[in-house]
């Protein structure tokens, strides 16, 4: 019988190997993110979004979220479909290490992203970060990593057409960004702001702000993180709950 | 006991048993079924015990909703036996593969491989047997030699560089490491899906329609490597559509249509106890083949 070790190994091995080749999508869901944090790095733009911190925030959500949403969804639904599920299934690896090391990948990933966009970022807004907070803010990026991943499972568990699902994603996208960017500036109206503010992107935002700026850390920010894991309870719920292995 | 003439073509001697004479004088020649396989071969890695059956499948019974797929079906593979699943499109062949390896649970019924139950011990039932399906896909962002590797890790056999390499100039594709699978010809991909679903040395082999869309040279070497396969004490289940290749290579066929199982005997024998039946003279041209019985049981009409 085949060790969960050596399994474990080899599905890591191909889905690295996968990921490696796939680094174009990485450097392209870093397209935006660096493009917001260079657009604002003038003084009056940034205090329109209140704060630097905010600005890495809302650039690491967009690039994890892009990651999430277009990059895993859209590829587990693909091999879904072309039935590379159903072949690792008649195989003796039990399904928990096939989507662990899917995950994995995906939160290398995601670390990968958020270091490169917080160390843009910190050069681009004159922001001083010790080692204490890169490594708070790769402890984000995995929570915040979590929320997109868990909300991408869920489409993928709820949609079983591929080309369905990639129209979903491209609006829940756009939707999710609209309401993060201006949601929370009043942009889209005063009724908006607290919509925006507990909206998956807005927890994000706020959780990254709050590790950039510690000093004013607050009850805003500790709830944050609670609505993060609620997030990622409620949406890997119905995520697995619903997932088909096959297509048809 | 029947008689029997041994046939030389092409420097190979095959035995046939003599059936009746015909008008003109002529004998009707049946392929001899194929005499205890198991006793004489080596035993696969996985082989099951002495005497066992490599595939057990007690009253399976499979429904999608309301529609049964396969009704209250039993077989049994013994080592070392090709044995071939017939029946036209829809009838329940791949529904009956997707039990056995696990892919759906069944309604009722139970499946052991190698005595292991496929739903109580699905990994000590898995790593028992290899399995090409229908449609195969592998990860389109790999090279087949990362594929051969994942999935030798995957039933626990660990392939260093020399031996990957060996593993892929056996199906003559060394040449190609570096390719996707999606790069290769149809034939290369079987050849692939073949040396992935051998790669641990199972006691049983699940071949959904494996010569489907390949040329005759491809189709012949595949039969070639199946042959050899049993050679080393594998027991192999396919299905498929030719009946040509289920005559000539199967020791024993069942025929399924409408989810239930119509018969299980050696193509030979199938053709001696059919070869009366009404149904099967309305379509036959001349001596009885396995695809007259086939049409006979199964009727003429097209499925979808």
């Amino acid at each position: 019988m085949p060790s969960v070790g050596l399994v474990l190994t080899s599905l890591f091995r191909a889905d690295f190997a996968a990921f490696r080749k796939h680094r174009r999508s990485l450097v392209v869901s870093l397209l935006l993110p660096i493009f917001l944090l260079v657009s604002t790095a003038g003084d009056q733009a940034v205090h329109s979004f209140d704060g630097a911190g905010y600005i890495i925030g809302l650039a690491i959500s967009y690039g994890l979220l892009a990651m999430a949403i277009v990059g895993y969804a859209l590829s587990t639904s693909r091999d879904r479909e072309r039935g590379v599920f159903q072949r690792l299934r008649v195989t003796p690896a039990p399904t928990w290490a096939i989507m662990t090391s899917r995950l994995a990948m995906q939160v290398l990933a995601n670390l990968i992203l958020a270091l490169i966009v917080v160390i843009v970022g910190a050069q681009l807004h004159n922001l001083s970060l010790s080692l204490g907070q890169y490594l708070l803010v790769l402890l984000v990026s995995v929570l915040a990593g979590a929320v997109f991943l868990a909300i991408a499972q869920a489409l993928v568990g709820l949609i079983r057409s591929t080309d369905t699902l990639q129209a979903v994603a491209r609006v829940l996208l756009a939707v999710l960004i609209i309401l993060g960017t201006f949601g929370q500036v009043g942009a889209l109206g005063a009724a908006w702001v607290d919509v925006s503010r507990w909206s998956p992107v807005g927890v994000v935002m706020t959780m990254f702000a709050g590790v950039l700026d510690l000093g004013a850390w607050g009850g805003r920010d500790t709830g944050a993180v609670g609505a993060a894991v609620g997030y990622v309870l409620i949406c890997a719920a119905v995520g697995v709950r619903w997932f088909r292995w096959e297509a048809g | 006991m029947a008689e029997t003439v041994s046939v030389v073509r092409a420097g190979r001697t095959e035995t046939y048993v003599v059936g009746e004479e015909r008008a003109d004088g002529s004998l009707v020649l049946l392929p001899q079924p194929r005499a205890e396989p198991a006793a004489t071969r080596p035993a696969a890695t996985l082989a099951p015990a002495v005497g066992a059956s490599v595939l057990e499948v007690d009253g399976l019974t499979v429904a999608y909703g309301p529609k049964v797929a396969v009704a209250d079906v039993s077989l049994r593979i013994q080592p070392g036996e090709i044995f071939g699943l017939l029946g036209p499109n829809g009838a329940g062949k791949t529904s009956t593969l997707s039990a056995i390896e696990g892919l759906l649970k069944p309604r009722a019924g139970a499946v052991r491989v190698a005595g292991f139950d496929i739903r109580r011990q699905p990994t000590l039932a898995k790593t028992r047997m290899g399995v090409q399906l229908q449609a195969t896909s592998f990860q389109p962002d790999l090279t087949i030699s990362q594929v051969l590797r994942l999935y030798a890790g995957l039933y626990g056999v660990r392939l260093g560089a020399a031996e990957l390499h060996s593993r892929l100039a056996e199906v003559g594709l060394e040449a190609e490491a570096g390719k996707p699978f999606s790069q290769l010809s149809g034939g290369q991909q079987q050849r692939l899906s073949l040396q992935i679903a051998v790669v641990h040395s199972p006691a049983l082999l699940l071949l959904d329609e494996p010569t489907s869309g390949l040329d005759p040279q491809s189709r012949r070497q595949l039969w070639s490597r199946i042959e050899q396969l049993r050679s080393a004490g594998g027991s192999i289940l396919l299905t498929t559509h030719s009946m040509e290749e289920a005559q000539a290579v199967c020791d024993r066929v069942a025929i399924i249509d409408h989810g239930q199982l119509l018969t299980s005997e050696t193509p030979a024998e199938l053709i001696v106890k059919h070869r009366d039946d009404p149904r099967v003279l309305a379509v036959a041209h001349g001596e009885v083949t396995l695809e007259d019985v086939f049409i006979g049981l199964t009727g003429s009409e097209i499925r979808d």
